[in-house]
Protein backbone atom coordinates (compact mmCIF):
# COMPACT_ATOMS: atom_id res chain seq x y z
CA UNK A 1 0.00 0.00 0.00
CA UNK A 2 1.41 3.31 -0.91
CA UNK A 3 2.45 5.92 1.70
CA UNK A 4 1.31 9.02 1.91
CA UNK A 5 4.06 11.74 1.96
CA UNK A 6 2.39 14.63 2.54
CA UNK A 7 2.78 17.59 5.62
CA UNK A 8 1.01 19.72 7.58
CA UNK A 9 1.20 22.27 4.47
CA UNK A 10 -0.80 19.83 2.54
CA UNK A 11 -3.92 21.42 4.80
CA UNK A 12 -4.69 23.88 2.21
CA UNK A 13 -4.83 21.09 -0.87
CA UNK A 14 -6.84 19.13 1.47
CA UNK A 15 -9.50 22.43 2.39
CA UNK A 16 -9.73 22.14 -1.70
CA UNK A 17 -10.76 18.88 -1.80
CA UNK A 18 -12.90 18.81 1.07
CA UNK A 19 -15.01 21.61 -0.81
CA UNK A 20 -14.91 20.27 -3.56
CA UNK A 21 -16.47 16.91 -2.23
CA UNK A 22 -19.10 18.63 -0.54
CA UNK A 23 -19.98 20.53 -3.53
CA UNK A 24 -20.15 17.22 -5.44
CA UNK A 25 -22.44 15.75 -2.87
CA UNK A 26 -25.01 17.98 -2.55
CA UNK A 27 -25.27 18.32 -5.94
CA UNK A 28 -25.07 14.93 -7.42
CA UNK A 29 -27.30 12.99 -4.52
CA UNK A 30 -29.39 16.08 -3.26
CA UNK A 31 -29.58 18.84 -6.09
CA UNK A 32 -28.89 21.85 -4.00
CA UNK A 33 -25.20 24.16 -4.45
CA UNK A 34 -23.53 23.60 -0.79
CA UNK A 35 -20.50 26.67 -0.55
CA UNK A 36 -18.65 27.16 1.82
CA UNK A 37 -20.20 29.61 4.82
CA UNK A 38 -17.59 31.86 5.21
CA UNK A 39 -19.44 33.57 8.63
CA UNK A 40 -19.19 29.76 10.00
CA UNK A 41 -22.38 27.43 10.95
CA UNK A 42 -25.12 28.51 12.72
CA UNK A 43 -25.67 26.51 16.41
CA UNK A 44 -28.87 24.50 17.07
CA UNK A 45 -28.96 22.73 20.71
CA UNK A 46 -30.06 19.79 18.76
CA UNK A 47 -27.74 18.09 16.46
CA UNK A 48 -26.19 15.56 15.03
CA UNK A 49 -22.78 14.11 13.76
CA UNK A 50 -21.23 11.62 11.63
CA UNK A 51 -17.76 10.14 11.60
CA UNK A 52 -15.97 7.79 9.09
CA UNK A 53 -12.43 6.76 10.25
CA UNK A 54 -9.32 6.99 7.61
CA UNK A 55 -6.76 4.54 7.34
CA UNK A 56 -3.99 3.16 5.51
CA UNK A 57 -2.03 6.02 3.49
CA UNK A 58 -3.28 8.09 5.96
CA UNK A 59 -4.97 8.41 9.35
CA UNK A 60 -7.31 9.59 11.15
CA UNK A 61 -11.18 10.56 10.79
CA UNK A 62 -14.13 13.00 9.01
CA UNK A 63 -16.61 14.52 10.96
CA UNK A 64 -19.70 16.05 9.69
CA UNK A 65 -21.83 18.29 12.09
CA UNK A 66 -25.15 19.70 11.65
CA UNK A 67 -28.64 20.81 13.41
CA UNK A 68 -31.34 19.13 13.37
CA UNK A 69 -32.79 21.30 10.75
CA UNK A 70 -30.02 20.38 8.37
CA UNK A 71 -30.04 16.67 8.76
CA UNK A 72 -34.02 16.39 8.55
CA UNK A 73 -33.72 18.35 5.31
CA UNK A 74 -30.37 16.08 3.88
CA UNK A 75 -32.57 12.70 4.71
CA UNK A 76 -35.77 14.62 2.58
CA UNK A 77 -33.65 15.49 -0.15
CA UNK A 78 -32.13 12.33 -0.42
CA UNK A 79 -34.92 9.93 0.10
CA UNK A 80 -37.93 12.14 -1.39
CA UNK A 81 -39.70 12.07 2.37
CA UNK A 82 -40.18 14.10 4.98
CA UNK A 83 -38.66 13.23 8.54
CA UNK A 84 -40.85 13.60 11.63
CA UNK A 85 -37.56 13.73 13.55
CA UNK A 86 -34.10 12.90 13.61
CA UNK A 87 -34.82 9.15 13.05
CA UNK A 88 -33.00 6.58 11.89
CA UNK A 89 -33.83 7.34 8.63
CA UNK A 90 -32.47 10.58 9.22
CA UNK A 91 -29.10 9.19 10.73
CA UNK A 92 -28.24 6.55 7.93
CA UNK A 93 -28.96 9.45 5.43
CA UNK A 94 -26.13 11.99 7.64
CA UNK A 95 -23.61 8.72 7.95
CA UNK A 96 -24.16 7.92 4.37
CA UNK A 97 -23.33 11.54 3.22
CA UNK A 98 -20.33 11.14 5.66
CA UNK A 99 -19.29 8.28 3.67
CA UNK A 100 -19.66 9.78 0.08
CA UNK A 101 -17.90 12.90 1.32
CA UNK A 102 -14.79 10.80 2.82
CA UNK A 103 -15.19 8.96 -0.42
CA UNK A 104 -15.30 12.06 -2.87
CA UNK A 105 -12.49 13.57 -0.83
CA UNK A 106 -9.97 11.12 -0.80
CA UNK A 107 -11.09 10.41 -4.39
CA UNK A 108 -8.64 13.51 -5.42
CA UNK A 109 -5.67 12.73 -4.75
CA UNK A 110 -3.84 9.50 -6.15
CA UNK A 111 -2.19 8.13 -3.71
CA UNK A 112 -4.81 8.26 -0.62
CA UNK A 113 -7.12 7.07 -3.57
CA UNK A 114 -5.34 3.80 -3.90
CA UNK A 115 -4.11 3.49 -0.57
CA UNK A 116 -6.48 5.09 2.15
CA UNK A 117 -9.25 2.74 3.19
CA UNK A 118 -12.40 4.54 4.95
CA UNK A 119 -14.62 2.57 7.71
CA UNK A 120 -18.11 2.49 7.65
CA UNK A 121 -20.52 5.99 9.49
CA UNK A 122 -20.90 5.86 13.01
CA UNK A 123 -23.66 8.50 13.34
CA UNK A 124 -23.24 10.53 17.31
CA UNK A 125 -27.06 11.71 18.42
CA UNK A 126 -26.65 14.88 20.77
CA UNK A 127 -23.78 17.35 21.35
CA UNK A 128 -22.64 16.21 24.63
CA UNK A 129 -19.27 14.80 23.71
CA UNK A 130 -16.28 15.70 22.69
CA UNK A 131 -13.79 13.60 20.05
CA UNK A 132 -10.29 12.94 20.43
CA UNK A 133 -7.73 12.15 18.06
CA UNK A 134 -4.26 11.95 19.81
CA UNK A 135 -2.00 11.57 16.69
CA UNK A 136 -3.49 13.75 14.02
CA UNK A 137 -1.30 16.99 13.68
CA UNK A 138 -3.51 18.02 9.96
CA UNK A 139 -7.00 19.27 11.60
CA UNK A 140 -9.20 21.21 8.82
CA UNK A 141 -12.86 22.63 9.34
CA UNK A 142 -14.76 24.19 7.27
CA UNK A 143 -18.18 25.24 7.32
CA UNK A 144 -20.90 25.07 4.36
CA UNK A 145 -24.30 26.23 3.36
CA UNK A 146 -26.91 24.74 1.48
CA UNK A 147 -30.27 26.55 0.71
CA UNK A 148 -30.81 27.95 4.14
CA UNK A 149 -29.11 26.03 6.15
CA UNK A 150 -25.46 24.51 7.31
CA UNK A 151 -23.49 21.98 8.42
CA UNK A 152 -19.35 21.33 9.71
CA UNK A 153 -17.04 19.37 7.72
CA UNK A 154 -13.73 18.72 10.09
CA UNK A 155 -10.94 16.46 9.15
CA UNK A 156 -8.30 14.92 11.34
CA UNK A 157 -5.30 13.24 10.06
CA UNK A 158 -1.97 12.16 9.85
CA UNK A 159 -0.65 11.11 7.22
CA UNK A 160 1.74 7.96 7.04
CA UNK A 161 5.08 8.72 7.21
CA UNK B 1 -36.99 -4.44 -21.24
CA UNK B 2 -39.12 -7.17 -19.75
CA UNK B 3 -39.71 -7.45 -15.61
CA UNK B 4 -36.13 -7.19 -13.58
CA UNK B 5 -35.61 -9.08 -9.85
CA UNK B 6 -32.81 -7.09 -8.51
CA UNK B 7 -31.00 -7.45 -5.14
CA UNK B 8 -29.31 -4.68 -3.58
CA UNK B 9 -26.81 -4.72 -0.86
CA UNK B 10 -25.75 -1.71 1.56
CA UNK B 11 -26.23 -1.55 4.86
CA UNK B 12 -27.57 1.78 4.62
CA UNK B 13 -31.58 1.67 4.22
CA UNK B 14 -31.17 4.95 2.87
CA UNK B 15 -28.96 4.22 0.02
CA UNK B 16 -30.51 1.23 -0.63
CA UNK B 17 -33.94 2.77 -2.04
CA UNK B 18 -31.56 5.60 -3.95
CA UNK B 19 -30.23 2.72 -5.76
CA UNK B 20 -33.84 1.19 -6.39
CA UNK B 21 -34.90 4.42 -7.24
CA UNK B 22 -32.23 4.96 -9.96
CA UNK B 23 -32.92 1.78 -11.40
CA UNK B 24 -36.27 2.64 -12.31
CA UNK B 25 -35.04 5.87 -13.24
CA UNK B 26 -32.52 4.25 -15.79
CA UNK B 27 -35.85 2.34 -17.70
CA UNK B 28 -35.80 -0.70 -15.98
CA UNK B 29 -38.97 -2.56 -14.68
CA UNK B 30 -38.28 -3.88 -11.32
CA UNK B 31 -40.73 -6.22 -10.39
CA UNK B 32 -39.07 -7.48 -7.73
CA UNK B 33 -36.90 -5.95 -5.01
CA UNK B 34 -34.61 -7.80 -2.20
CA UNK B 35 -33.24 -5.79 0.15
CA UNK B 36 -30.03 -6.76 2.62
CA UNK B 37 -27.99 -5.22 4.71
CA UNK B 38 -24.78 -6.84 4.57
CA UNK B 39 -22.65 -9.47 2.16
CA UNK B 40 -24.00 -12.39 4.63
CA UNK B 41 -27.82 -11.50 4.14
CA UNK B 42 -27.34 -10.64 0.50
CA UNK B 43 -25.73 -14.57 0.47
CA UNK B 44 -29.14 -15.57 2.37
CA UNK B 45 -31.38 -13.85 0.01
CA UNK B 46 -29.56 -15.40 -3.21
CA UNK B 47 -30.39 -18.79 -1.69
CA UNK B 48 -34.19 -18.31 -1.22
CA UNK B 49 -34.85 -15.81 -4.43
CA UNK B 50 -34.26 -15.58 -8.10
CA UNK B 51 -32.49 -12.29 -8.99
CA UNK B 52 -31.04 -11.05 -12.83
CA UNK B 53 -29.22 -8.38 -11.48
CA UNK B 54 -27.08 -7.60 -8.11
CA UNK B 55 -26.13 -4.23 -6.55
CA UNK B 56 -23.36 -4.30 -4.06
CA UNK B 57 -22.10 -1.67 -1.63
CA UNK B 58 -18.27 -2.50 -0.40
CA UNK B 59 -18.02 -1.28 2.83
CA UNK B 60 -20.48 -3.22 4.95
CA UNK B 61 -20.61 -4.97 8.34
CA UNK B 62 -20.65 -8.40 8.84
CA UNK B 63 -18.87 -9.56 5.20
CA UNK B 64 -17.94 -6.63 2.71
CA UNK B 65 -18.94 -6.22 -0.97
CA UNK B 66 -15.48 -8.36 -1.89
CA UNK B 67 -15.69 -11.31 0.08
CA UNK B 68 -19.41 -11.26 -0.78
CA UNK B 69 -18.85 -11.26 -4.28
CA UNK B 70 -15.89 -14.20 -3.67
CA UNK B 71 -18.95 -16.10 -1.65
CA UNK B 72 -21.17 -16.04 -4.66
CA UNK B 73 -18.52 -17.60 -7.40
CA UNK B 74 -17.22 -20.27 -4.55
CA UNK B 75 -21.17 -21.35 -3.61
CA UNK B 76 -22.18 -21.11 -7.24
CA UNK B 77 -25.43 -18.37 -6.41
CA UNK B 78 -26.95 -15.39 -8.16
CA UNK B 79 -27.69 -17.87 -11.42
CA UNK B 80 -25.31 -15.93 -13.47
CA UNK B 81 -27.08 -12.69 -12.61
CA UNK B 82 -24.73 -9.72 -13.21
CA UNK B 83 -23.12 -7.67 -10.37
CA UNK B 84 -22.59 -4.16 -10.01
CA UNK B 85 -20.55 -2.79 -7.21
CA UNK B 86 -21.77 0.94 -6.32
CA UNK B 87 -19.54 2.30 -3.64
CA UNK B 88 -17.15 5.31 -2.18
CA UNK B 89 -14.00 3.20 -2.95
CA UNK B 90 -12.85 4.59 -6.92
CA UNK B 91 -9.32 3.38 -6.42
CA UNK B 92 -7.89 1.40 -9.37
CA UNK B 93 -6.82 -1.13 -7.14
CA UNK B 94 -10.43 -1.75 -5.61
CA UNK B 95 -11.93 -1.72 -8.69
CA UNK B 96 -9.57 -4.45 -10.46
CA UNK B 97 -10.27 -6.37 -7.12
CA UNK B 98 -14.17 -6.32 -7.45
CA UNK B 99 -13.88 -6.95 -11.28
CA UNK B 100 -11.27 -10.11 -10.27
CA UNK B 101 -14.22 -11.14 -8.21
CA UNK B 102 -16.83 -11.06 -10.59
CA UNK B 103 -17.84 -7.87 -10.76
CA UNK B 104 -19.30 -6.58 -14.06
CA UNK B 105 -19.82 -3.43 -13.30
CA UNK B 106 -18.24 -0.39 -10.95
CA UNK B 107 -20.03 3.28 -9.73
CA UNK B 108 -18.62 5.33 -7.57
CA UNK B 109 -20.58 7.31 -5.43
CA UNK B 110 -22.04 9.97 -5.40
CA UNK B 111 -23.88 8.77 -8.79
CA UNK B 112 -26.07 10.26 -11.23
CA UNK B 113 -29.29 7.97 -12.77
CA UNK B 114 -27.14 8.35 -16.02
CA UNK B 115 -24.08 6.58 -14.75
CA UNK B 116 -26.63 3.95 -13.52
CA UNK B 117 -28.64 3.50 -16.57
CA UNK B 118 -25.19 3.66 -18.73
CA UNK B 119 -23.04 0.85 -16.38
CA UNK B 120 -26.34 -1.70 -15.83
CA UNK B 121 -28.52 -1.41 -19.08
CA UNK B 122 -25.50 -3.08 -21.38
CA UNK B 123 -25.57 -6.11 -18.90
CA UNK B 124 -29.06 -6.80 -19.18
CA UNK B 125 -29.26 -6.66 -22.96
CA UNK B 126 -29.56 -10.12 -23.81
CA UNK B 127 -26.64 -11.14 -26.62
Amino acid sequence: MAAFSGTVKEADRFEEYLDRAVSEVFSVMMGVDCVVAENGAAGERENISAVVGLAGAMSGSLVLHSGRRAAMRMSELMTGSAPDGLDATVRDAVGEVCNMVAGAWKGFDAVMCAGCLLSTPTVVAGCSYELFSQRAPVRIERSYRFEDLTLTMTIFCEPSA
Amino acid sequence: MSGIAVLIVDDSSVMRKIVERALRQAGLNLTKVVEAGSGREGLNALGRERVDLIVSDINMPNMDGLEFLRQIQAQSLGGGAPVVMITTESGEEHVREALAAGAQGYIRKPFTPDQVRDRVLPLLVPA
